[in-house]
């Protein structure tokens, strides 16, 4: 317990310390964090899939709050939530088949008692098949309390004589089954730069222009496979400042062999005629469609649409978030060191607080994202196969709980 | 709707050899009529087939004038007399109930919502019903939602509540229940707590709204609708700091009695006459209609004026988000404006019209999915597209 402590702090540190870049390698160190979590926790006889929760929401609403801008973070803490609850469903429902049949198998039951339980492993699956999906208009009409029920009903119902020995392994089976279930996470995570840079030769195609801003690994990626695969194509990059990463990501396209252009920002209008696709990566992809990604991306997807060139975002799992941005601009911004664009020194006359108010003349603001609306995008390209905007809901419904949107322990149980 | 010949003209041949040539069209009628409820105006019988939902929303909502109330109770007695034949004649002999009466009780409460009144009517009809086994007790449901249905054709939340309830009894019956009673009394358990489930959706919707609502934000409001006013109350009650512009609503005018609610609260309050919303769009940061219906595509059917609202909006790039309960969900796919079924109320122009001028009485409208930004139901906050597959999952 000590030890997962340490290593839960030291993580809220580079966290907090924004020592972490870029959302992938989040992504990864909170899975493995939330691994050796789940490894250590000690788990009670009855509703451990309970206990697990607890614990995971514990820390997840602590590393949610050491840097709300990273997304990532909180999406993989809400994963690894469902898949705690799924993995529980289905050691449940397996257990009940196992029970049913005992049931049915003993012919000297008479058949009210009979009845009674296969009603109840009925009812019971059904209610906890129910839980797992977010609340729909098939579940409107029933009862809330069944689904609070049922661990307790599945650990109490029947008394064959199998049930004691069931009970001892599934609790090893729980965890068990959940760690690897995250050890796959870690590994899609991992690999999710393969996964989309496969679908990379049926949406590039011969002698094409292709446009990206900034500088991401998995449009880099996305780009190699296509050249593998004896696409011929040329690549116009617009540098993103202030970082300038642009400059890194046409140096990287030269050395492979691509022909490469480097214009700046503002010139992205000017030459987005001349342009057949753009393809650019996101650092958050929201609930409905919209995108969170480097400043500069607005415009870029502005320009395209107005010149009527496909925008094509590529984002892996892991950066899918289920929440809807109400006010993306503000609350999901982060603004970064004026440094950036300023140099301290050549302008540190104007930073003086000698002009009579009191207050600074020149603000230097250095805001790190842009929020592009989803009508703007045309395509999403995920390790999951290529998407419409509006089609985002039903992935997140595949990866995400309705019950985790908001990561809070509860005093209360009752999941 | 059936009147979609090219050439006016030929209908306005038609229609002229139809009416009596006096100019007593559309201005309420005289008082004297109401002494023969068994002989209405023809042209009220036929132009204006009132819609009795939209009557109904009127009187709890709009501001009523006694013209327009002496109409409406002159034609609610007509319904409710031929709506009580029938079911008595087809139904059970010897007994005085009617499933649409029940409805109608239901359905005078302020507060209620349709569906719940239809579905505490059904539960109505359980209770009452002398069925012995789940197939003839399905039946009776059967007809007797059939009947609510087809007596008022209009209301979309009406005929969604009755599907939806029909869907529940259908799958509870399906899973073993050994007992006919039990199952019975839970159904019957069930449709009163439904009361419940629509004021707890409200409350759902309310909180889910909250987050979208900013300090110093500008909400534009079309007409009354009892789950917006309970997400600005939850707004106001966590002493968020916004003010609402609200459209006046004609011909019912719900928007005044919304001016009201909303004035008691100490938010600051804007009344518009409707043609002034574009006027005041570049104001507005988002705009908060309900629902009467959400349809399979997404899109939403609301009170005369939200389409027109909605379109302004988009094209100033401002977000539209409807309020709606899931229970209003339904299988309608309209095309365009006039695929539904008409749904009328006569409009009082406060002068007399000549009879030559036609009046478009319609009382709703269609607002595609493509001009809606996000709908928040008790399901969760919505894109248009969800709400396709939820009906998909509910029906297939």
């Amino acid at each position: 317990m000590p030890d997962t402590q340490a290593l839960v702090n030291d993580f809220l540190n580079k966290l907090k310390k924004r020592k972490i870049e870029g959302s992938q390698a989040t992504a990864r160190q909170t899975a493995e964090l939330l691994r050796s979590v789940i490894s250590q926790q000690r788990v009670p006889y009855t509703n451990q899939a309970g206990a697990l929760i607890d614990a995971v929401k514990a820390i997840g609403e602590q590393l949610i709050a050491a840097n709300p801008v990273e997304l990532a973070v909180g999406n993989i803490v809400r994963r690894v939530l469902h898949i705690i609850r799924e993995e529980d469903l289905s050691l449940t429902t397996a257990a009940i088949g196992g029970l049913n049949l005992s049931a049915v198998s003993d012919d000297e039951n008479d058949d009210d008692r009979d009845g009674d339980s296969t009603l109840s492993a009925a009812a019971v699956a059904a209610a906890a098949r129910s839980t797992l999906r977010p609340p729909s208009l098939q579940t409107l009409l029933e009862d809330t309390p069944v689904s609070a029920a049922v661990p307790q009903t599945s650990s109490s119902g029947g008394d064959s004589e199998g049930k004691t020995a069931d009970k001892s392994s599934r609790s090893r089976k729980l965890k068990h089954d959940v760690i690897e279930a995250v050890n796959e996470l870690i590994q899609d995570i991992v690999t999710c730069h393969e996964q989309i840079a496969e679908q990379a030769v049926e949406h590039i195609h011969q002698n094409e222009v292709i446009l990206t801003l900034g500088s991401s690994r998995t449009v880099l990626e996305f780009l190699f496979a296509a050249k593998e695969k004896k696409r011929s194509f040329r690549v116009f990059v617009a540098e993103g400042a202030p970082r300038y990463q642009g400059h890194l990501l046409a140096k990287e396209l030269v050395a492979r062999g691509l022909q490469t252009t480097l214009i700046t920002d503002s010139a992205v209008f000017a030459m987005i005629s001349r342009v057949n696709m753009v393809i650019v990566g996101a650092h958050a992809v929201m609930a409905n469609g919209g995108v969170i990604a480097p400043v500069g991306m607005n415009l870029v997807a502005l320009a395209a649409q107005k010149h009527a060139v496909p925008f094509v975002v590529l984002a892996g799992s892991h950066k899918l978030c289920p929440l809807y941005p109400h006010n993306p601009e503000v609350l999901l911004n982060e603004l970064r060191s004026p440094s950036e664009l300023l140099d301290f020194g050549e302008f540190s006359d104007c930073m003086d607080f000698g002009s009579g108010s009191g207050s600074p003349l020149l603000h230097v603001v250095n805001p790190a994202f842009d929020y592009v609306p989803p009508k703007l995008v045309s395509l999403f390209i995920t390790d999951a196969g290529g998407h419409n905007p509006s089609y985002m809901y039903r992935l997140i419904a595949d990866y995400y709980s309705a019950d985790d949107l908001v990561v809070q322990r509860r005093a209360t149980a009752g999941n | 709707m059936w009147h979609r010949s090219a050439s006016f003209i030929l209908d306005k041949n038609q229609n002229d050899t139809v009416y009596p040539a006096d100019s007593v069209t559309l201005t309420p009628p005289p008082p004297s009529s109401i002494s023969t409820p068994q002989n209405p105006n023809p042209n009220l019988n036929r132009n204006m087939s009132m819609s009795a939902y939209y009557q109904t929303r009127a009187a709890h909502h709009g501001v009523v004038t006694s013209d327009w109330l002496a109409q409406s109770q002159e034609a609610a007695t007509r319904a409710v007399v031929t709506g009580g034949q029938e079911i008595v004649d087809g139904g059970k002999s010897g007994r005085a109930f009617s499933v649409i009466d029940e409805f109608n009780n239901w359905r005078k409460q302020p507060d209620l919502a349709e569906a719940v009144a239809a579905i505490r009517a059904l539960a109505a009809v359980i209770r009452n019903s002398e069925a012995k086994t789940m197939m003839e007790l399905e039946i009776e449901l059967k007809k007797a939602s059939d009947s609510l249905k087809s007596w008022d054709t209009t209301s979309i939340s009406l005929t969604a509540g009755c599907d939806l309830f029909m869907r529940y009894v259908t799958r509870t019956s399906a899973l073993e229940y050994e007992d006919f009673n039990s199952a019975r009394s839970r159904l019957i358990e069930r449709a009163e707590k439904f009361g419940e489930i629509s004021y707890k959706a409200r409350k759902i919707i309310a909180m889910l709204s909250q987050d979208f609502i900013f300090d110093g934000c500008t909400i534009l409001v079309h007409g009354f609708s009892r789950v917006v006013m309970e997400v600005l109350k939850m707004a106001a009650q966590n002493k968020k700091l916004f003010r609402v512009l609200c459209t006046e609503g004609r011909p019912d005018r719900s928007g005044l009695r919304l001016a009201n609610e909303l004035a008691k609260l100490d938010v600051p309050v804007k009344l518009l006459i409707d043609s002034a919303v574009a006027y005041t769009m570049d104001e507005v940061d988002m705009v908060f209609v309900g629902a009467d219906g959400v349809v399979e595509s997404g899109g939403i059917i609301n009170m005369m004026g939200t389409y027109q609202i909605a379109l302004v909006a988009h094209s100033m790039n401002k977000p539209v988000y409807v309020a709606a309960e899931s229970y209003k969900f339904a299988r309608l796919y309209p095309l365009d404006q006039k695929d539904m079924g008409p749904a009328l109320r006569p409009i009082d122009f406060g002068v007399p019209i000549p009879s030559k001028v036609e009046v478009e009485t319609s009382a709703r409208d269609y607002t595609p999915p493509q001009y809606l930004t996000l709908l928040f139901t008790d399901l969760g906050v919505l894109t248009p597209s969800v709400v396709s597959d939820e009906l998909i999952q509910l029906y297939l």
